[in-house]
């Protein structure tokens, strides 16, 4: 009867029940835009069309844009993820994938393969030895339900919607809820400040729903190339 | 017109428009007006972030070979693309946007094949 008893209690404290009323919530899974599918527009992540920008950023915007424009070229175009905040608030056309565990949240963007590792609880990092990147170097916090994330050490960056400089902030308020139809849902406020881009902090929300097989793709983007290198160098080789 | 105008806007979105070879956008394509274009697989490449296809048209302008471009192999897989739907000296209808410059080639909206798959 003891043993039994034991059992009870042993499974009790490992269900994830009992885990639940300390942990915080699980954003484990593959999500994917709120919007009507692959390949679709997400209308709940809207950046400004015309972004509150300083007479700096109008500037550097404008040449890129003048630079690309007869041919079009861009960052994906030329396999390279689009960066912060950019990869987040375009993800759900192609799925994202969340992976959480206590010390670090993973998040996958499948276009590109774009990675982002949120550290929560990890000592800091000395800003000298910090190298700025296009996703730049995140860390999280709980408070209550809410994952709060913060990211600094971006690259400067002209060539995405959501253009800005070396000095740019991102924090990100995640938290789970249910639609209208009682379905899980998962939202995040997102507000940039960068007082050399823009003259006041921007701010968007974001919601993803799971999607339904729940399964990522490789985003293998460069193969053609390599592929296309391939054959010319077998025609090169080929006896003349 | 609402699908293309999506799809554009989708591409735009990410810049997902890019043949690999070719690295431009989609703001060469008119997604206002898709027509239909039927012809003979010559070539045909899944990839992202384009697919690639070549068909032998024969129209009004004569015979010739046309290459075209559209959306990645992992958003056309989940528009319903298999692997071997697609096969080289098949038929294929294709409704596409047409560029822009009046020339030929486009953006592909949607392809039927010759034994009634679609995607």
């Amino acid at each position: 009867m003891r043993t039994v008893i034991i059992i009870a209690a042993l499974c009790a404290l490992l269900s994830p029940g009992a885990q639940a009323k300390d942990a915080p919530p699980d954003f484990s899974g593959i999500w994917t835009w709120f919007g009507s599918g692959p390949g679709r527009a997400d209308p709940t992540a809207g950046w400004p069309k015309e972004p509150p920008f300083t007479k700096e950023a109008q500037e550097k915007v404008a040449a890129y844009r003048a630079l690309v424009a007869p041919r079009g070229d861009t960052p994906g175009g030329h396999c390279v993820g689009t960066g912060m905040p950019g990869s987040m608030l375009g993800s759900g056309g192609y799925p994202m994938e969340i992976i959480q565990r206590p010390g670090q949240i993973t998040v996958i963007y499948e276009a590109h393969t774009e990675i982002r590792r949120i550290y929560i609880g990890a000592p800091q990092v000395d800003p000298a030895d910090q190298v700025p990147s296009r996703n730049g170097y995140s860390t999280g916090r709980w408070q209550g339900d809410t994952l709060v994330v913060e990211t600094a050490f971006l690259k400067e960056a002209v060539d995405q919607a959501a253009a800005h400089s070396e000095d740019a902030k991102v924090v990100e308020r995640y938290r789970l809820g249910k639609d209208e139809k009682g379905e899980k849902l998962l939202t995040a406020e997102l507000t940039l400040t960068d007082p050399r881009f823009y003259t006041r902090p921007v701010t968007v929300t974001k919601k993803w729903r799971p999607l339904a097989n729940g399964r990522m793709m490789l985003y293998e983007c460069s193969e053609p190339e390599w592929e296309d290198h391939l054959e010319a160098l077998r025609k090169e080789a080929a006896p003349k | 017109m609402k699908k293309p105008i999506l799809l554009l806007w989708s591409a735009l979105l990410f810049g997902l428009v890019l043949p690999a070879a070719a690295h431009h956008s989609a703001a060469q394509f008119n997604f206002q007006t898709p027509v239909s274009v039927k012809g003979v697989i010559k070539e045909f490449r899944m990839a992202n972030p384009h697919m690639r296809l070549v068909l032998a048209v024969e129209d009004t302008k004569g015979a010739r070979d046309i290459e075209f471009e559209g959306h990645s192999l992992n958003n056309l897989y989940r528009r319903g693309w298999r692997k071997d739907m697609v096969k080289v000296g098949e038929t294929l209808t294709i409704s596409i946007a047409p560029r822009k410059d009046g020339g030929d080639g486009g953006y592909v909206l949607s392809v039927k094949t010759a034994d009634g798959k679609e995607f």
